[in-house]
């Protein structure tokens, strides 16, 4: 059971705060409303590098590195096709020092020419270190075109191309704080050895004064249903044949969720999964092979990945991959199977409290979704699902017509 | 309400020391020391047991891994895949891990698992028996996964470096040929368990939720009888050859970046010199706001990431700076590193950056170790030089009192350009970038 508090400023800022006390640090983290999904398509990557820019000094503060620095904290951000998360940790006695710092960036950037062009090129090299400069790195550059045609999770949080990255004016920089960037389009969760009372009055102090923003309204494309297979052959300078397999499912709040979080831990989730023991080592067809969930907000995809063993055909692993799927879709798991992954989902919950930082982005994530007490909720909706449940839901997802199959060919 | 000073930060007070969760030493029956780290928040426990079966003390390639990774694979009483449904069924994690001198067993369970999972654990620390079927599963898989990564520029400079600093055939820089999966014989495997993880050749660290209990059912499994396997392992001696050669170019021809490394070999953490070396790579590249990264990455826009790092084997250490860069500016970007080198051997760093970056190191401190489990990894790498977590609180006493006149001097003590090794890999085009300035 995880505690908190909640609160909501006059600017819309929406404020939790989580106690505990076994730690000496206090974390801040702020989730803003606004991902890769939410981009023009011909500026595809533009979120992950305004969370950059982030950086790059705001309106009163030239630095936001260095003040954190000087007070023992550390910081960072990420960016995915939903939302964009940056979170800091400090010594408990310094929490002001982060309400200074995140609160004149919240307020305005300092939207310096020159941070613009440096980090443009610190992203390119990214988009080159992660997705060129690693054998199957590109692999979400295909297989998101292939399985969206609508949807703008058709490109990867990095973007479609480096050229994208390269054309990204000062003027667009600007255009997007102001419509995404702003206290009713946050929500902040201070965790850690922190008291309410200390949150409330230093967010009324540094965060209150903040006007709130008009944001531009999300308008997303619906993707429409797939009903054919579809596959893409990439030959490339990789050791091994890999394949890439993606279904359709639902989004994050859909009932059925959970559900299929659990087939796939049925699938792969540890060394005793069906995938694991009866494809790696059985039959020896894969080296590695994985299933999971995107988990995105809105409908998202079931994945399975896997390298092949060498010398085994591609037609031959993808058949023994339908089998395994072909079984949980038409004969159901047995109760102890269930219980086995439902166990294992609830110790995962239990270790991940531990951190008190994740236990901050967790808050958050479930406010942005509806409310931060869901978190609580979690480990009853998984002990909810059945074996009825599985084997429908696997039915429904595990169809061929439902299905966008990269075939990753090695080269030599 | 009072005035808002945005431009002002706030007064914030400076760590002055880390109070750390203090480790208890204790015995079993037959003399396995014991390390206990009680506290944290959640009902789980680690426990890991440590071997002195490290690369260290293996004859032939791969033979420490491969034997730490088939404890998974099957005992007396247990398949493979008994043991991976009892552990899932538990929601309990294992984990197996080779390092330099020794190969560890680490268990993370529920506490109130604790006694079945431990037993679990017990029965493959014991009885394990190498099945031959999953042994060759492990190696197909192990040498296609060795593949890949030597297909990253990353991984080939760092055996290039590794090689030139320690030796080819140094245990610290573990080089082998993928050839080396074909000719692994599961005789030596077996013959190294027997050897290597016996009560006289281990020691067991305990964390988070330990009441007597847990001590208990640890002395029961593991203190009361000897084990099967009773026979002292002997060290091994292994001589450093460094290269005379100080620069070398890996060439990966279809790479669209390069990896650079620049560094030296040093010493271990029981040197008098090595607080101020790590206050010294602090300040070079080991945080965000290093001169490194401010340099390279936020002013230049040459990388994604720039580090250096010094590492503290049992014997010997390295200092290494590490890079990727895009291919047409590799050149500049040595220039630029060697730059950054020459002011710490040139100008005395300034008091405001002295203390940003002992205040920054303090914290980190405090976040690093907050928790049961993050202190038992400290322990973990502090006890084969003989010391406990009170080690940090006097490294930071230590660091803290190292002067700017002090960094320059260990700067042109062992940061000279003559001490310093080259490597770049990367196209054909950047091997023009291995050039050491004049």
């Amino acid at each position: 059971m995880i505690e908190f508090d909640k609160f909501t400023l006059k600017n819309g800022l929406r404020v939790i705060v989580h106690r505990d006390e076994t730690t000496p640090m206090a974390a801040v983290n702020i989730l803003y409303n606004i991902g890769a999904k939410d981009e023009n398509p011909e500026r595809t990557g533009f979120a992950h590098l305004f969370e950059h820019l982030m950086f790059g000094g705001s309106i009163n503060i030239p630095n936001y590195d260095e003040p954190l620095q000087m007070v023992g904290g550390d910081n960072n951000a990420w960016t995915n096709n939903d939302i964009t998360n940056y979170y800091l940790t400090v010594p408990k006695a310094n929490l002001e020092t982060a309400f200074w710092l995140e609160s004149d960036r919240m307020l305005s950037l300092a939207f310096s020419e020159k941070s613009l062009e440096v980090q443009r090129s610190v992203v390119i090299e990214e988009f080159k270190q992660r997705y060129f400069n690693q054998p199957y790195g590109d692999v979400w550059l295909h297989l998101r075109p292939l399985a969206y045609k609508e949807h703008p999770y058709q490109w990867p949080t990095i973007g479609k191309s480096i050229d994208h990255i390269e054309k990204a004016t000062l003027e667009e920089v600007k255009d997007f704080f102001f419509h995404h960037y702003a206290p009713n389009n946050a929500i902040m969760v201070v965790a850690g050895n922190v008291d309410t009372q200390q949150v409330k009055e230093l967010s009324e102090k540094w965060f209150g004064p903040i006007e709130r923003r008009d944001i531009q309204k999300r308008n997303l494309p619906v993707e429409p249903t797939q009903n054919e297979f579809r596959s893409k052959r990439i030959d490339s300078n990789v050791p091994f044949d890999a394949i890439y397999m993606a279904f359709h499912m639902g989004k994050r709040m859909d009932e059925d969720f959970y559900i299929i979080d659990l087939v796939s831990d049925v699938l792969s989730n540890g060394q005793s999964s069906r995938i694991f023991q009866s494809l790696v080592k059985e039959k020896n067809l894969f080296s590695s092979i994985d299933a999971y969930i995107t988990g995105e907000f809105e409908p998202g995809l079931f994945l399975i990945t896997g390298k092949l063993v060498e010398g085994v055909a591609m037609e031959t692993a993808e058949a023994a991959i339908w089998k395994e799927l072909n079984k949980i879709a038409t004969i159901k798991v047995d109760e102890y199977e269930l219980q086995k992954v439902k166990n294992k989902v609830e110790s995962s919950l239990v270790f991940s409290e531990i951190s008190y930082l994740n236990k901050a982005m967790n808050l958050a994530t479930h406010e942005l979704l509806g409310d931060a007490d869901d978190i609580n909720k979690e480990v009853e909706k998984y002990q909810k699902v059945s074996v009825a449940d599985i084997l429908n839901s696997s039915a429904k997802v595990f169809r061929k017509e439902n299905c966008s199959t990269l075939y990753y060919y090695s080269k030599k | 309400m009072e005035n808002l000073y945005r431009n002002t930060a706030p007064k914030f007070k400076t760590v002055d020391s880390v109070e750390i969760l203090p480790s208890l030493k204790h015995s079993l029956s037959n003399n396995i020391p014991v390390h206990i780290i009680n506290g944290g928040s959640q009902d789980v426990v680690k426990i890991e047991f440590v071997f002195n079966a490290g690369i260290w003390q293996q004859k032939k390639p791969l033979i420490a891994t491969l034997t730490n990774t088939m404890l998974n694979e099957g005992t007396t009483s247990l398949t493979a895949s008994d043991i991976a449904e009892k552990f899932d069924f538990l929601g309990a994690h294992i984990g197996f891990s080779t390092s330099k001198h020794d190969a560890s067993v680490t268990l993370y369970s529920l506490k109130k698992h604790f006694s079945e999972t431990l037993a679990l654990l017990a029965d493959l620390i014991k009885n394990s028996i190498f099945p031959e079927k999953e042994f060759k599963t492990i190696l197909t898989n192990k040498k296609q996964q060795y593949q890949i990564d030597h297909q990253k520029t990353n991984v080939l400079a760092k055996e290039k470096f590794t090689e030139m600093i320690y030796g080819k055939n140094h245990p610290y820089s573990n080089i082998y040929d993928s050839s080396e999966f074909d000719n692994c014989s599961l005789q030596e495997v077996k013959e190294f368990y027997k050897k290597h993880y016996t009560p006289d050749n281990c020691h067991i660290i305990i964390a988070g939720k330990v009441d007597d209990n847990v001590l208990t059912e640890v002395e029961d499994l593991f203190g009361k009888n000897k084990w099967t396997n009773q026979i002292q392992s002997i060290d091994f001696d292994h001589k450093i050859i460094g290269s005379k050669e100080k620069s070398a170019f890996v060439c990966k021809g279809d790479a669209v970046q390069s990896t650079i490394r620049i560094g030296r070999k040093l010493f271990t953490k029981t040197h008098p010199d090595y607080t101020g070396m790590q206050l010294l790579n602090l300040i070079l590249g080991g945080y965000f706001g290093s001169r490194l990264m401010q340099n390279i990455r936020e002013d230049k826009g040459f990388t994604y990431g720039i580090n250096s790092i010094i590492l503290s084997h049992l014997k010997d250490g390295h200092f290494t700076i590490v890079t990727e860069v895009g291919a047409e500016v590799c050149k500049a970007a040595v220039q630029e590193i060697f730059i950054e080198v020459k002011r710490l051997r040139e100008e005395l760093v300034s008091e405001d950056e002295l203390t940003l970056v002992k205040n920054y190191i303090s914290g980190e401190m405090l976040r690093n170790l907050d928790s049961p489990f993050a202190l038992s990894d400290g322990l973990k790498g502090n006890l084969p030089f003989g010391l406990d977590n009170t080690y940090f609180a006097q490294f930071i006493k230590d660091l803290k009192a190292v002067t700017a006149k002090r960094i320059m001097e260990l700067a042109n003590e062992y940061l000279q350009l003559d001490d310093l090794y080259l490597i770049v890999c990367g196209p054909k085009e950047c091997e023009e970038a291995v050039t050491f300035p004049k």
